[in-house]
This record gives C-alpha cells, structure tokens and sequence, in this order.
C-alpha cells in the first residue's frame, strides 16, 4: 500500500518525466556534438540547424531533465521531513506538474520554429516565460505551504536549499526576462535593458542559474539522499548552516567572471572575480559535509551503485567548484574566455555532478516509491555508472586540451611579430578531440539507456516485489 | 549564534524573508551602479539606432542563435585587438536589445567584421559557409535567401523598441518602411536613409522581393563601424 | 455535491487560462502565438476533463467504499 499520508503520484509522474527528459537531453547533445564533429549533419535545415537546436539541449539539461528531478525530489523530501502531505491538494500538485511540462514542450518547439530570444538559459520568447512563471508561484504556494503546515517543528537543513533554489529562481527569472513584446498577439520583442546593463543581469541572471538552480537546489537532493542512503547523519550540522548562508549569498556576485575584459566596467569584474573566488570555501564546505557523511559507511560504496553515484557527484562537485574559482581569475580568464575549456568545465559539473546526484536519488526513489524490494539489477547500475563516468572523463579531458589549444593558438604570435594562426586553423585542430568528445557523449548516453532498462523492469518485474506490505504508519521524524 | 539558527528553523516565514534579503544585496549592488554611474556607457560619437533594414537582420540573427557561435565583443587583449580591430566599447552596443556578446568562438568574432567582406561574400558564405571557407563548421543557411522578410510589422517594431529606450524619432517610424525598401534597392535614392542612419550599407536586389537574408547581411555589414576610432577625439575614451 | 476548493480553485484557474489561450491564438501575428495559443487551450480542456474525471472517480469510489 502507498503511504496515503503524502502525496506520491506527483513525485512519481516527475521521477518518470525526468528519467524521459534526460534521454533527450542527452540525445540532443549527441546530435549537437556530432553536427560540431561533421557540420554535414546540420543537413540544410532551419529546425535542426546547431543555432536552433542547442538552446533544445540546455533547457532538456537544465529545465526539462533537473527542472523535473528538483520538483519532484522537492516534493518527496518536504512532506517526508516535515511530516505533512502536500499544501494546496491534489489539483494544484497536478497543474504544477502538467503545466511544467508544457512549459518544456513549448519552449523546445518555439526555438526550433525561430523563436529564440537568445539569452543564455534564458532563451523562451516573453510568453512561455509568463506561463512558466505562473507555474513556478504554484509550486512556491506549494513549497513554502508544506513548510508552514509542517508537524515537525523544525525544518532539515535539505528545505533551506530546496526554498532559496525556488525563491531565488523566480527573481532572477523575473528580472531577467523583462521584454516588451511588439504586440501582446507576438512571440516577438525586445529586452528592457541593452548593452553593458544587460550582460550584466544576464550574468547576473545566468551563474545563478547554475548557483541557484543547478547547485542549492541539487545540495538540497545531496542533503537527504546520501543521509538516507548511507543510514547515516550529516556530518555537521553547523557546517550545514554555515554553508548554507555562505553559499547564498556569495553566489549571487560571481555573475561578471563571464565578462572579464570587456566593456563591463573594472569594478564590476573585479567584485566579481573576488567573489567568485571567496565561493569556493562553502562550495567545498557542502563538499566536506556530504562526504563526510559516509564516516562509518564507506563500505556501502562497493554495495550500492545509487550511492556510489551520489558520493562520485560530490567528487565532482568538489572539482567543478575549484575549477570555477580558479577560471574567474581574470588572467586565467584571458586565456579560457569564449573557449571549449568552459565547455569542458559545464559538463563537468552538469555530467559529474548534477546527472550523477540525480541518478544517485532516483535509483533510491524508484524502489521506495513503487514499493520494490531494490532494484531489478545493481550489476546494472553498476554498469550504467562505470560507462558514465568514463563517458564524463573523455569528455572533460578532450574539451581540457582543445579549449587550452584554442586559447594559446588564438594569442600565438610568430617569430616575425604577427598572429600565427589564422581562426579557421584554430577550429581544425580541435576537430579531434570533438570526435572524442562526442564519444564521451555517447558513452554517458549509453549509461543513461541502460539506467531506463533497469527503472522499467524495477517497476514492471515481479522478481522485485515486495515480500510483504509495510505498515502504513507515519514516517518519524527526519524520514 | 547557534541558538538563534535554530529559532530561525522553527519559522518557515522568517527563513523565507531572510534568504531573500541575503540573495538581494549582490545584484543590487553589481546592477544598480551600472544605470546610475552615467560613464558606464561612454560618450563617443557615431553610435546610432540600427536602419529597420539592420534592425530587422538583428532579429534574424538573434533568433537563429548566431550568439551561440560567434561572439560580438572584442576584449581589452593585445592579440585579439591586433585581430580583430579596436576592443569593443560598452557605447557600441547600446542600442542592442537583447546585446549578443555572446561566450563562445565556434567561429570568429564579429564585433568588426562591417566592411570587411563584400556583400557578395556573406551572400556566399551565409549560403555555404564551406564554399568560402573549407574547414568552416557552420551550418547552410540558404532558407533565408528563400524566405522573403515579413514588413508589416516594421513600425511596431520600430515603437516597441523605442520603448525601450532608443531614440528612434517619429521621422524615422514614419518611414520605416520606406527606408527598409531603400536600403535593399540599389537603384533608389537613398539620400534620406543615409541621413537618418549614416553608414548604412545598401543591399543588392530588385528592390521588390526583399528577403531575410538581405537583412541579416545589411545588419553584419554595420557591426563595428559606426565609431570612428581613427578620430582624434576618440583617442582616449574611459569608462 | 462536495467539491474540493483545490480542485475547483485550480479548475477555474485553467479554464482562465485556457480562454486566454484561445484569444492570443485568435490574433497571433505569428506562427509561435498560433501554435502556444491553440496548445494552451487544449492543454487547458484535456488538464479540466482530468480534474472532473478524478472528481467523480473519488464519487465513485466513497460510495462502494
């Protein structure tokens, strides 16, 4: 029996959705990385062409695939450790859901129709952004009104995460996608802001993205599911507080290292880089405390490939947020600005870290919500993560050597004093490792099919049954 | 310090507020200045609005994600000045809404490339980019030569952005259709365009058919020339 | 007939939507609005069917229960 306590058809059309929009996400950028390999695969065509269809990739990435694992995580852990079912009722949860889920579809197909409004993550023309907005306040309503229903009188430091990620998303998305549209019957229109200003709010607007979206909220994932899957407690709980406000409010200042040496003012860059560098103390903080969760609890590593999963993301996490640092130097920047090494520095954390975490907590979910004993297959995920993280390593490692070859080629002078290489001998020399990094692409798409086989059979194969029905009790405190 | 952390965990409303506040203050700060501090933008001449035939080649170029690959800002770098021309003045995209910095080199950067290829080249290269430049990555483009522009909303445009903060005057609305015709006719008198918008690039054409690719091709052939670096008065410009 | 608020709150709030969906779609200057116009009310009259089909599920199922 489910525990009709809380609401789990919502997380569990959600899990189901993430699982479906990671497989396009990752087709997506198998496409993308083959079109960049032989742009004979561009084909000619308007709606597959690499301009239309890599904003597909990053929103299946950012939006469809963690959008929908954030939600539907959020969820689960809300009502778990606050011990209330979820505010508002079934209907608000269902429009949440389904009116997510249009929000995905609609921006996929209006930017392969020409209708990008070309801001980096924030590319939805006016309109979807309005729908998405209105979905993004039911499911705050929902949220924080869990939260203040809540049975439990204080709330897991998991919740913090997960509420600044929903609060801080929607004003940033607000502030960032202000567009007088020509006529309210029109896709079409045109920023508030222009130039300098709105490079700066759309940085502004896009490392949080990543600080807000891609990482508090994912920390908030980390915070429950590594817990629950080692069955041991955090590691510290004031390391826990003070990484929360560090990371919060430092975060939101890193925004200009994405325009180091342009017209962006001096002081702005500067106040950027500073921070951005001061960030890596609570990333590695959060860092410290989820692995050190596992104190006593190493051994399960060779055990439960979920966990495995989770623990390798902090590891990558831990790596991504050192990267990041040291890339917002200003003349480390110099040289990596506007090359592949920022691609291969994204990838590793949206690959290491992001998909990991989450494939981490859906091979915990997946059992516990369709009431199985475990997983149909462990050697299965098993496999799924080895396939994966050497995807993720040829991946990193070839855009590594191309970004720095493009940026030393780019400032080579010869022996005469003039630029030695043309831009077009740049972009042959790269071309090898594009191949090997569509490789890595494939390898890591690879993983994430024979993850969906394992899910299925989870859910569909009598061998995975539970011997028998639990009681249908309240769950304790911190559940 | 800690027994308050604790009573903030018991308040969901005051964790809420709190958590607002500290995630406000960075983009206040790094935001705000950049309206109020007036040298930000700086004072050099030359910059003008875009022709409604430039403008509508923005469009064009934005919504096929151009950004994605080529950048539009020259950095303050001695190799990528001696490059591609002077670095990029924050002036010089005042008028860009949304601005197409971009952060990303697939291909090169175009912050200067008006002027420096013929329009018959971008027709060929926009076409098949291979034909002109082999080991080039970029897709065909050839659909917009096919695609005859949409004009009826020029004037909408032309007030949207306006609203928005450029200074198009209500001259420069009334003929916007009129002036997109021009630019894209060579045999027309062109007089008048060139007094509202200076340095416009005519197009080749019949001056009939107007098509996307005209547009997007008048828009490249603008970028980077509307301040004069070569005059004196621009020597030393400073944020 | 005892109806849900949440259930009837939110029903109100798409069949809203859903009219909006329907005047952007009847004005759309371009395909984008045409198609997000169309899918919005669609989407709004298969999201209300949903909602009256669980209501009268839940009918059902208090009155054998």
């Amino acid at each position: 029996m489910a525990n009709p306590a809380y609401n789990e058809a919502v997380v569990k059309k959600f899990v189901i959705a993430s699982v479906f929009w990671a497989i396009v996400a990752f087709l997506v950028g198998v496409y993308l990385a083959a079109e960049l390999a032989w742009p004979q695969f561009n084909l000619g065509l308007s709606f597959l062409n690499f301009g239309r269809l890599r904003p597909v990739h990053t929103s299946a990435g950012i939006f469809a695939f963690g959008g929908s694992a954030l939600i539907g995580t959020s969820f689960y852990v809300v009502q778990r450790t606050c011990r209330a079912r979820l505010f508002g009722g079934e209907a608000l949860a269902n429009f949440v859901f389904w009116g997510y889920q249009f929000f995905i579809v609609m921006a996929a197909l209006s930017y392969v129709m020409g209708f990008s409004k070309s801001q980096e993550y924030a590319e939805p023309a006016w309109h979807i952004d309005v729908w998405l907005t209105i979905v993004w306040v039911a499911y705050a309503v929902i949220f924080v009104g869990t939260l203040m229903k809540r049975e439990e009188p204080h709330i897991y430091v998991a919740n913090w995460f997960y509420l600044a990620f929903i609060l801080t998303i929607a004003v940033l998305h607000v502030g960032n996608n202000l567009v007088i549209p020509i006529s309210v019957y029109s896709a079409n229109g045109y920023s508030v802001a222009s130039g300098v200003q709105n490079a700066m709010i759309q940085w502004w607007y896009g490392h949080n993205a990543v600080g807000f979206f891609l990482t508090a909220g994912f920390l908030g994932m980390m915070y429950y599911f590594i817990p629950k899957a080692a069955n041991r407690p955090i590691y510290s709980y004031r390391l826990s507080v003070v990484h929360f406000w560090s990371l919060i409010f430092l975060y939101i200042w890193a925004g200009p290292h994405h325009l180091h040496w342009t017209a962006l003012p001096d002081w702005t860059q500067t106040l950027g880089m500073a921070f951005s560098v001061m960030l890596w103390m609570p990333s590695w903080g959060g860092m410290i405390n989820g692995l050190m969760t596992l104190s006593g609890a190493w051994d399960k590593l060779r055990t439960d490939p979920g966990l495995r999963f989770s623990v390798t993301a902090v590891g990558f996490y831990g790596m991504s947020t050192f990267e990041g640092p040291v890339m917002s130097i200003r003349d480390v920047n110099a040289l990596a600005h506007y090359t592949d090494w920022v691609i291969g520095h994204v990838h590793s954390g949206t690959l290491g870290w992001v998909a990991f975490i989450s494939f981490g907590a859906l091979y915990y979910l997946v059992p516990v919500l369709w009431q199985r004993a475990g997983l149909y297959s462990t050697r299965l995920a098993s496999w799924h993560y080895w396939i994966a993280t050497l995807g993720i390593v040829f991946y990193i490692s070839s855009m590594w050597v191309a970004g720095i070859m493009q940026g030393l080629m780019w400032r080579a002078y010869d022996a005469f004093g003039f630029l030695q290489y043309s831009f077009a001998e740049s972009v042959v020399a790269v071309h090898p490792y594009y191949v090997i990094r569509l490789i890595g692409g494939l390898m890591f798409l690879s993983g994430g099919l024979i993850m969906v086989y394992n899910l299925i059979q989870t859910v569909r194969s009598p061998v995975t049954e539970q011997p028998f029905a639990p009681p249908a009790a309240l769950a304790v405190a911190g559940e | 310090m800690f027994i308050r952390h604790e009573f903030i965990e018991r308040n969901a409303f005051l964790l809420l507020v709190l958590t607002l506040v500290t995630i406000a203050i960075g983009g206040i700060v790094e935001v705000v200045p950049l309206f109020t501090i007036e040298t930000t933008v700086e004072h050099v001449k030359g910059v003008r609005p875009y022709s409604p035939l430039e403008q509508r080649g923005r469009d064009i170029y934005v919504r096929e994600g151009c950004y994605l690959c080529h950048s539009q800002q020259i950095r303050a770098l001695r190799d990528e000045v001696e490059r591609y021309g002077h670095f990029s003045l924050a002036a010089e995209s005042m008028y860009d809404h949304p601005f197409q910095w971009g952060s990303k080199r697939i291909g090169p950067d175009l912050a200067r490339v008006g002027g420096r290829y013929s329009n018959d080249w971008h027709y060929a290269h926009l076409k098949n980019a291979q034909s002109v430049v082999p080991e080039s990555l970029m897709p065909h483009y050839a659909f917009l030569a096919e695609t005859p522009l949409e004009t009826d909303d020029i004037a909408s445009r032309l007030r949207a952005l306006r609203l928005v903060g450029v200074p198009y005057t209500d001259d420069e609305i009334a003929n916007a259709a009129a002036d997109l015709a021009t630019q894209a006719n060579p045999n027309a008198d062109n007089a008048d365009l060139l007094k509202r918008y200076p340095k416009a690039v005519m197009m080749p054409g019949n001056g009939r058919e107007v098509t996307e690719m005209d547009a997007l091709v008048a828009y490249l052939q603008v970028l980077g020339t509307m301040v004069d670096f070569a005059d004196p008065a621009n020597e030393h410009i400073q944020q | 007939m005892d109806i849900e608020p949440s259930d009837l709150i939110v029903g109100l709030l798409m069949a809203g939507l859903g009219l909006i969906g329907l005047i952007l779609a009847s004005g759309a200057m371009d395909n984008e609005m045409y198609v997000f116009g169309f899918s919005l009310f669609g989407f709004a009259c298969v999201f209300e069917f949903g909602l009256l089909r669980r209501h009268f599920d839940r009918l059902e199922a208090n009155r054998h229960g």
